[in-house]
């Protein structure tokens, strides 16, 4: 079997340029697309698996195992569990037990602002920064009275410029000014979305006195450890949630949102497939005599299709990278808002891979049938066109 | 036995409920080394006997062979590759590749077989030479002549140094010039290189270049020699 020289492939490309232009933006779309559909999604399982760390348990009120926000517990709960569990983490004496309130607020930017803001906020003590190593203060430092500490992408979460929520700023929450007192990341988390008050402030503010959740990071206990002690004290109405268990429950949540998106990319592809179909086929078509004489040279049908299908083949890997290039440039770690916070585009392995097969299925299924389509007619009748 | 044989050589289209047939019950001899016109009327049948003998379509019945081999039966691959040794064909149109050189063009039938790259120029070489296009080695189409690219053309179809060529109306694009040009580089082939030439005209004048001309009409043959 003797192909076509590969170049001749290459220099094909050249014939039209407004084709090789409509095609190559035509692919680059697609794959951008589709690559843009699977940062989302990655982007997404990834905030969650991060978030749950496997040595943690959380302690939420009976009855609101599906959201912290709702859930309501003793102030008291968390120098109880310090007592009755053995095998917790602690350094230096202290134990790894975070009391925290998690809850939506409404915020202004100023006093009289008009415009209010919904924030995540979440109220915590020191210990807060044993039970979540992620968190890392990049600027200034840990909040004092009616400060507070800003997550990497919480701006994005509000909607508001990044500059607004710099070190020394000011918003208003309950009718008083909160001051900016350092910033936090925690890469791929969800509480890289939220701002930390302290506790105490945030439970004045709110006039509640009791917490959302008891954060435990256990060393030789086990999960059951504390679910025995759940059942043991009844009377404080807890259940022990691994706080990866928490995080995959609420990744669940959000599979319909991913088909969506994926639906969506993959509906918007199969338009610009019929798009790229078309191009193909008058590009082909309009070179049925030059096939048909190839032909009568001797070239068989399938060193016609591999031509072909090359040239097609140049068109989407060009696009593909020009996609790639494009994700990594434009979005590789954009914010993206959700209901429960904000997180990072993923531009990883695996998107590029499905970008980049996205990109060849369309040389592949865009050409194929104009190819085939073109060298099913006999060579005389194509040699008549 | 001549060296091409056609009997009751029959080539039937069907369209819908109708029936084509341009070739009806043919019988056809050509010897080794002759150079034949093919004339008639537009639609009598002459593409379709040229594409028959060329292997590039196959009868509906009847029997063609050449140099002894039975072409009707023959599949469509090994027919492809009985082409690339055995015919050159020269079109109206020329056909040359347009984003290929001269040179390129003229390659591509000896990229079919195995020829090393230095093979293959000494031939390139030697064909774009004999239709005096030594210099134009590095020239795309359109910097190209309509009698300059049908010498392409020809150089392309003699390049394999195949035994038969065919060739369909091929000084139907050219002036007059350019078509005698051509003919007189047909007939020293025919002469000097002993290639069988088949040639499908409408121009007379053209016809008479070769050593015997026979007329189609609604598919049969009417002999005349020249
Ligand atoms: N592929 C085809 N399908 C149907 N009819 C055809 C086909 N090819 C040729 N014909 C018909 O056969 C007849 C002879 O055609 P052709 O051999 O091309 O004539 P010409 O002598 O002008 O070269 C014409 O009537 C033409 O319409
Ligand atoms: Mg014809």
């Amino acid at each position: 079997m003797k192909l076509i020289p590969w170049d001749y492939a290459v220099r094909n490309l050249g014939r039209n340029t407004m084709r090789l232009a409509m095609s190559l933006g035509g692919s680059a779309l697609v794959a951008l697309l589709i690559l843009s559909a699977a940062a989302f999604v990655r982007g997404m399982e990834r905030s969650m698996k991060v978030s749950g760390n496997a040595k943690n348990v959380l302690l939420i009120g009976a009855g609101s195992e599906e959201s912290l926000e709702r859930s309501e517990i003793g102030n008291g709960v968390a120098s109880i569990v310090a007592a009755s569990v053995q095998g917790i983490k602690t350094q230096l004496g202290v134990p790894y037990i975070s009391p925290e309130v998690q809850m939506a607020a409404l915020i202004r930017l100023e006093k009289e602002d008009p415009e209010s803001y919904l924030s995540l906020f979440r109220g915590v003590t020191p210990s807060a920064y044993l039970v979540h190593p992620q968190v890392r203060i990049t600027e200034g430092r840990s909040p004092g009275a009616n400060e507070i500490l800003v997550g990497r992408l919480a701006s994005a979460r509000l909607g508001i410029p990044d500059a607004k929520l710099a070190i020394g700023k000011t918003i208003w929450f309950d009718g008083r000014p909160w001051t900016v007192s350092g910033r936090f990341e925690a890469p791929n988390t969800v509480m890289e979305a939220e701002i930390w008050s302290p506790l105490k402030d945030l439970q004045i503010a709110t006039r509640r006195d009791n917490v959302s959740t008891v954060v435990i990071t256990l060393d030789d206990a086990e999960i059951d450890d504390i679910k025995d002690f759940c059942q043991q004290r009844l009377d404080l109405e807890l259940v022990a949630v691994s706080e990866s268990d928490y995080y995959a429950k609420l990744a669940q949540f959000y599979r319909p949102v991913q088909g969506i998106v994926w639906i969506t990319a993959i509906l918007i592809a199969l338009g610009g497939m019929f798009g790229g179909l078309n191009t193909m086929y008058a590009a082909f078509a309009a070179r049925t005599r030059e096939l048909g004489m190839l032909q009568v040279l001797g070239y068989g049908r399938f060193a016609l299709i591999a031509n072909l299908m090359q040239e097609s083949l140049i068109i989407a890997a060009a696009g593909g990278l020009i996609a790639v290039a494009a994700g990594f440039a434009l979005l590789d770690g954009l914010a993206v808002r959700i209901t429960m916070g904000a997180f990072g585009l993923a531009v990883d392995t695996t998107v590029i891979v499905s970008a980049l097969a996205a990109a060849f299925a369309l040389g592949i299924i865009g050409a194929l049938p104009p190819a085939l389509q073109c060298l099913r007619m006999p060579i005389a009748e194509a040699l008549k066109k | 036995m001549s060296y091409i044989e056609c009997r009751k050589l029959t080539r039937a289209f069907h369209k819908g409920d109708t029936v084509i047939k341009p070739l009806r019950d043919l019988d056809l001899d050509i010897e080794e080394g002759m150079f034949l016109a093919l004339m008639g009327p537009s639609g009598s049948g002459k593409t379709t006997l040229l594409n028959l003998l060329a292997g590039i379509d196959t009868a509906t019945s009847g029997s063609l062979k050449i140099g002894g081999i039975e072409l009707t039966s023959m599949p469509r691959s090994r027919l492809a590759s009985w082409r690339a040794d055995t015919i050159g064909y020269i079109f109206q149109l020329y056909n040359l590749v347009p984003v290929l050189t001269a040179y390129e063009n003229v390659e591509l039938p000896l990229l079919l077989h195995n020829y090393s790259k230095k093979e293959r120029h000494a031939k390139v070489s030697l064909a774009l030479d004999l239709v005096g296009l030594a210099d134009r080695y590095d020239h795309y189409p359109r910097q190209l002549s309509g009698g300059q690219e049908q010498r392409v053309a020809i150089a392309r179809a003699i390049v394999g140094d195949p035994k038969i060529i065919v060739a369909d109306e091929p000084t139907g694009d050219l002036d007059a010039a350019a078509a005698a040009a051509t003919m007189a580089m047909l007939k020293r082939l025919n002469i000097e290189f002993k290639k069988t030439m088949i040639m499908v005209t409408h121009d007379p004048k053209t016809a008479a270049v070769a050593q015997k001309t026979l007329h189609l009409e609604k598919g049969q043959l009417i002999e005349n020699n020249a």
